[in-house]
């Protein structure tokens, strides 16, 4: 967009309320405003496929620098790593696990700010549907860690891989820990990321998802490379 | 509606994992061939993240738009066949943009110079684009069916897009060696 030099001042002031004209039109047509907030963003008159792909592609780009260097810690320790089978089969499902989670907490904080049931004035934890959120996904978070650990140690015995009480430990552990660690971070970065992405009056969906999967991969990844090489 | 979203969550959650164990399988299958390409480990978890990011936004964007009644549940509504393709666009850019990072990461820290690592994760990312007109199919079925699209297609994108992502290595792997 060409734009005089004299206005370039102008159009480099953030967003930080609405346009008049959706106070107008909220009353008019009693739309309400994260409605017209999403029609702003993917209305018929935007080019909704250029508004995702200018919102995302900063962060999805930090997101594949992130997930590379978690990378690098495996590709550092590869040859420990594939020595123990019961690791090997853990990884994609701790990692999706706990991407997952990132997923889940922010598309439903996202979904919280949107309708409205978690009020940004009143502080976030005030919302009984955030507590029950958080509980939800930490309960779940220590059952679905537990089975991670215990499973990818049953299928790599049944590959042929020897029983061993103390690894089977040092698995269990790294399940658990990597989760209910990353779960805590992940939620806190939702709820910080998710408020200030709605106050520059963007969708949190485009930055919230990729910005908690990324913590959760670089994270999970990280954590894992460092346990692994503590306790192998 | 707590305990819906428990359960919805949980038995999600538990198919997931499956998933990816099976996937870890998968993989384990893959290591004597994993560990003869350079790199290859740097490039894994941002690929598989990458389908989770990319599937996981655009769900979650649809299902805000069904919710609030801006989007049809329809394959045919124009905002979503503007995400398919956003989607798509993205897929093969950020793959682009993995393979370039593994590739330079592997020749700073390690001094192995493997271009073909590159070749592998834009490949693989092509192969991979046929996981999206099925998200965003599963996405507008389960709204129809009246659950919480947020609460299942997280993991199940995520299931879906290890399965897809492994495939897809093996498919690149393979038309690179």
């Amino acid at each position: 967009m060409n734009i005089d030099k004299k206005f370039i001042g102008i159009h480099k002031i953030k967003r930080s309320r609405h346009h008049n004209i959706i106070h107008h039109i909220h009353k008019k047509h009693k739309l309400s405003y994260m409605t017209i907030f999403y029609m702003k963003e993917y209305g018929t008159k935007s080019h909704a496929a250029s508004t995702i792909i200018k919102e995302s592609i900063k962060i999805l780009v930090l997101a594949s620098i992130l997930s590379s260097i978690g990378g690098l810690g495996i590709e550092n320790m590869k040859d420990k790593f594939l020595a123990i089978m019961p690791l090997i089969i853990m990884l994609p499902a701790l990692n999706d696990m706990i991407g997952d989670y990132g997923t889940i907490i922010s598309s439903k904080f996202a979904l919280m700010i949107y309708t409205g049931k978690v009020k940004l004035g009143r502080g976030i934890f005030a919302s009984s549907h955030m507590r029950i959120l958080i509980r939800n996904v930490f309960l779940i978070a220590i059952i679905s860690s537990i089975y991670v650990g215990a499973v990818s140690y049953g299928l790599s015995y049944m590959q042929g891989f020897a029983f061993d009480l103390a690894i089977f430990a040092k698995v269990m552990g790294i399940s658990v820990f990597c989760t209910m660690a990353l779960v805590s971070i992940i939620f806190l970065v939702s709820v910080a990321s998710g408020i200030y992405v709605y106050k520059r009056k963007e969708d949190p969906n485009n930055f919230l998802v990729p910005i908690t999967t990324s913590i959760a991969d670089f994270g999970s990844m990280l954590l894992f490379s460092f346990l692994v090489i503590r306790l192998f | 509606m707590a305990d819906k979203d428990f359960s919805e969550i949980l038995a999600a959650e538990f198919i997931s994992v499956t998933g990816g164990l099976l996937a870890g399988i998968g993989l384990a299958f893959m290591a004597g061939k994993i560990s003869l390409i350079p790199g290859l480990f740097i490039l894994i978890p941002g690929f598989l993240e990458m389908r989770g990011n990319l599937s996981g936004s655009m769900s979650s964007r649809i299902s805000s738009g069904l919710f609030l009644g801006v989007l049809k549940p329809s394959m045919r509504d124009r905002i979503i066949k503007s995400n398919m393709l956003a989607t798509a666009i993205l897929v093969v850019v950020i793959s682009l943009v993995l393979g370039i990072i593994a590739y330079a990461s592997s020749l700073y820290f390690f001094g192995i110079e493997n271009f073909s690592i590159v070749i592998i994760s834009v490949i693989a990312g092509m192969v991979s684009l046929s996981m999206t007109p099925l998200t965003v199919y599963t996405t507008i079925w389960i709204f129809r069916k009246g659950h919480d699209p947020n609460n299942i297609m997280g993991p199940y994108v995520t299931t879906l897009g290890d399965f897809v992502s492994v495939f897809a290595f093996m498919i690149a792997i393979a038309v690179v060696s």
